[in-house]
């Protein structure tokens, strides 16, 4: 256990938010501060990264025997909420949210006691494969194959969209074991493969902001230790399934729309477009819309709060989270006026606001997490039980 | 799909449109608007020469100036055609507006008409910080002050511009190399400079125009360029729509066409009704040239549909590609881009829904 560990758990919510605030307040570096950038690679907050490390807050819900805070959701709500209250960077975060929460409930004793003290020194950087040009909302028809040859996999196969995966060194891969499996759902498995290894070629995606975000990842014949599949082989689709858990909340966290908005409210007290009865209409509309964001994100915690457990319908947030930080940018656009013709910042008294970056980052998330049409369907299937014919 | 009908009697328009075809083969506008964007210029020079060649420079341009002389229709017709082939070079705002302009003024325009029509850049400097009218200071012949939103600004020979001598406006010429002015550019989204042009104490050609003549000329000329755009704009509506009816179409998940889904199909249906909408606004408003007061009403009315549609239909268009929708090497983003680009130039729409108003209720 790290020895600045306790039991957050045991403390009040508003206690052990006024620690963590403190601490990240006082630590995280103003120059990462509210950056524009929504996904930093990790020599950007290489120097954030350790100091949590050395803090032991890095990974909020890892037990503390591997290193982690060891926080109920009630408590990781908490951390997430001030974490973007403080505006802290986002960083590369799939091993402390994906590959860890994983490893821990899934992977062998040699795969906890080699990998999660890697992903905590920062030696570990990893990234997402499961979409594939082919496989994106249809996630189960991936194609990409693992063939068992002797104590070794041999993979061949695209992943495409891999976010951050130029800047990463490992890889938690979804891979086809069986072709012939009745429900394609049945053949998957999950590998932890290194990205250094011989026969993977990374290749970065211009995103429509023009940065290098996500990635192809290309995988000819690459060979990975049979020791490296986590859970049962063609038993990865409920694995993947199951690490979402109470995660699934922070699809819909109102940080982003909450940040939308203030840049909206600083264009607008700059251009006095709060004189315009119109605009404060519009602008009411979306403050409430917020207000009550955080209404129904409540609600849903609630659930966490008191040990339960989230149903189908935390996607609602997703969805209202998604198309309000769109319908924020869109009107952003509007106060900019003739300005929406730039694609740089636009200056505001002594600052700038990032109205057109912030419109196109808004075009991502109703896409990726499951889009919105497909949130809707399962909306419509398992809380309204509409039937399919 | 959705088009600008209009009446075709000689065939003219279907010339146009063909003409903006066949440079679209040949200039490619998707790949001429990353190379202009990666090169930082405010347009491309080889395109523009193609279209100052084939006569679109002029195309509004009285005859009696050297110009073809053409009207409201035409202009829609090649503005549409431009917007469906993604050829983003400044043309409303570099060919129509110069040449309304001083076609609409009774002095001696000819050696400016003869470079706009050659291809030179001439751009209208007449715009503050926000896009307001703002008139620079003139004084002993000689220009003071600042302008904004200029397109063409690192390319241009003249610069034509909106002063204020004497508490009148005037309209003067100056020279792009004359000592005392400076260009400052900032990235657009649809991948041309915007310019910032700075003048102290240069010096202006003649006076072109004085008083209620200035006025009454960028009157036309907003108008005109308004006309442009909105046709423009109907044109990336409807292309960006096919596009996607091409892709989910053609892309399968579960089995199926994407397209296939009710609910992918509801949303094309509607975006399918919002380009319709906005071509028919156009339509209407090219038909109306002759009828200055309806005419002017019908402009608002449709920059401000097809603004609203092609911003629409383009955002769905990126969502219903997918994370394919959020590459930059995906055409449909260009399209997206531009449309918020010709949307915001010479009023959003919310503003010339109010002007409408304001002009109705007036009258
Ligand atoms: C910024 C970003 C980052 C990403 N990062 C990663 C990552 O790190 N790792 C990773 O594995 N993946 C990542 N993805 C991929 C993401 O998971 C997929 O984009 C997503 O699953 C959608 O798949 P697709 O892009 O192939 O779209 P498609 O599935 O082709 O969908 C295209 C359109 O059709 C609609 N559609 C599809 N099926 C239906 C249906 N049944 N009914 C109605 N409409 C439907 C969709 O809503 C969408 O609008 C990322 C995506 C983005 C945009």
């Amino acid at each position: 256990m790290h020895p600045e560990q306790q039991d957050w758990n045991a403390l009040s919510d508003e206690d052990f938010r006024a620690i963590f605030r403190d601490w990240v307040d006082a630590n995280c570096p103003a120059h990462l501060r509210f950056m524009r950038k929504q996904r930093p690679v990790f020599d950007e907050v290489a120097e954030w990264y350790h100091a949590l490390a050395r803090k032991g807050w890095l990974s909020p819900v890892w037990p503390q025997e591997w290193g982690g805070m060891g926080l109920n959701a009630a408590k990781h709500i908490v951390y997430v909420e001030e974490w973007a209250r403080l505006g802290c960077p986002r960083i590369p975060d799939h091993g402390i949210g994906l590959t860890g929460p994983l490893l821990i409930e899934f992977g062998t004793p040699e795969q906890k006691d080699f990998f999660l003290p890697r992903i905590l020194s920062g030696e570990h950087v990893w990234c997402q494969g499961y979409s594939e040009p082919n496989a994106g909302s249809d996630l189960a028809s991936l194609r990409t194959s693992a063939v068992r040859e002797g104590d070794e996999f041999v993979i061949n196969g695209q992943k495409i969209w891999t976010t951050l995966a130029h800047c990463a060194n490992w890889i938690l891969l979804l891979a086809r074991t069986d072709k012939d499996a009745p429900k394609p759902q049945n053949g998957i498995t999950v590998l932890l493969v290194d990205l250094t290894s011989p026969g993977v070629v990374v290749r970065p995606i211009p995103n429509l902001r023009e940065e290098a975000d996500f990635c192809e990842v290309f995988l000819d014949d690459v060979r990975v230790p049979a020791k490296n599949v986590v859970g049962q082989v063609n038993g990865g689709w409920a694995l993947a399934k199951a690490v979402l858990g109470h995660e699934r909340i922070f699809l819909g966290a109102p940080s982003r729309p909450e940040y939308a908005l203030t840049r909206l409210e600083m264009l607008a007290e700059d251009r006095g477009a709060f004189d315009d009865p119109a605009f404060r209409s519009r602008y009411a509309k979306l403050r409430l819309d917020l207000y009550d964001l955080g209404s129904a994100f409540e609600r849903f915690a609630k659930v966490l709060r008191e040990g339960g457990t989230l149903g189908a319908d935390v996607s609602v947030l997703k969805l209202f989270c998604s198309e309000l930080y769109q319908r924020i940018t869109e009107e952003t656009l509007a106060v900019a006026g003739e300005e929406a013709r730039f694609y740089d910042d636009l200056p505001v008294g002594s600052g700038h606001v990032d109205a057109m970056n912030l419109f196109l980052d808004a075009r991502a998330p109703a896409i990726f997490g499951g889009s919105n049409e497909i949130q809707r369907n399962i909306l419509s299937k398992a809380v309204l039980g509409l039937p399919s014919r | 799909m959705p088009i600008i009908l209009l009446d075709d009697p000689d065939s003219t328009l279907a010339m146009l449109r063909d003409s903006v075809a066949t440079l679209g083969a040949r200039a490619d506008g998707a790949a001429t608007f990353r190379r202009r964007r990666a090169a930082a210029v405010d347009l491309d020079p080889e395109t523009w020469a193609s279209m100052a060649a084939a006569g679109w420079a002029g195309l509004v341009l009285p005859e009696a100036a050297g110009g073809m002389g053409l009207g409201a229709a035409e202009l829609v017709a090649l503005a549409e055609a431009l917007g469906r082939a993604l050829l983003t070079e400044p043309f409303s705002t570099l060919a129509v507006f110069p040449s309304v302009l001083l076609g609409a003024l009774d002095a001696d325009i000819d050696a400016l008409a003869e470079a706009l029509i050659g291809g030179a850049v001439l751009p209208v400097l007449w715009q503050g910080l926000r896009g307001e009218v703002r008139p620079l200071a003139l004084a002993d012949g000689r220009l003071t002050g600042e302008a904004h939103l200029v397109p063409g600004a690192q390319s241009a020979q003249v610069f034509l511009v909106l002063a204020e001598e004497a508490g009148e406006p005037v309209l003067v010429s100056v020279e792009a190399a004359s000592a005392g002015l400076r260009v400052h550019s900032r990235p657009g989204i649809d991948g041309a400079t915007l310019g910032s042009v700075v003048l102290h104490d240069a010096v202006a050609g003649p006076v072109l125009a004085r008083g209620a003549a200035v006025t009454d000329a960028f009157d036309q000329a907003i108008r005109m360029t308004r006309l442009a755009l909105a046709a423009e704009l109907a044109g990336i509506a409807s292309r960006a729509l096919e596009i996607t009816v091409d892709y989910t179409s053609n892309r399968v998940q579960f089995a199926k066409t994407i397209a296939s889904f009710q609910a992918v199909q509801h949303r094309l249906v509607d975006m399918w009704a919002e380009a319709e909408f906005a071509c028919s606004s156009v339509a209407n408003a090219a038909t109306l040239a002759d009828q200055p007061a309806a005419f002017a009403q019908a402009v608002l009315a449709a920059k401000a549909r097809a603004g609203d549609a092609a911003t629409a239909i383009t955002r769905k268009a990126v969502h219903l590609h997918g994370a394919m929708g959020f590459t930059d090497q995906c055409d449909i983003g260009l399209y997206l881009k531009r449309a918020i680009a010709l949307n915001a130039t010479l009023g959003q729409p919310e503003e010339l829904r109010l002007a409408f108003l304001d002009a109705e209720r007036a009258a």
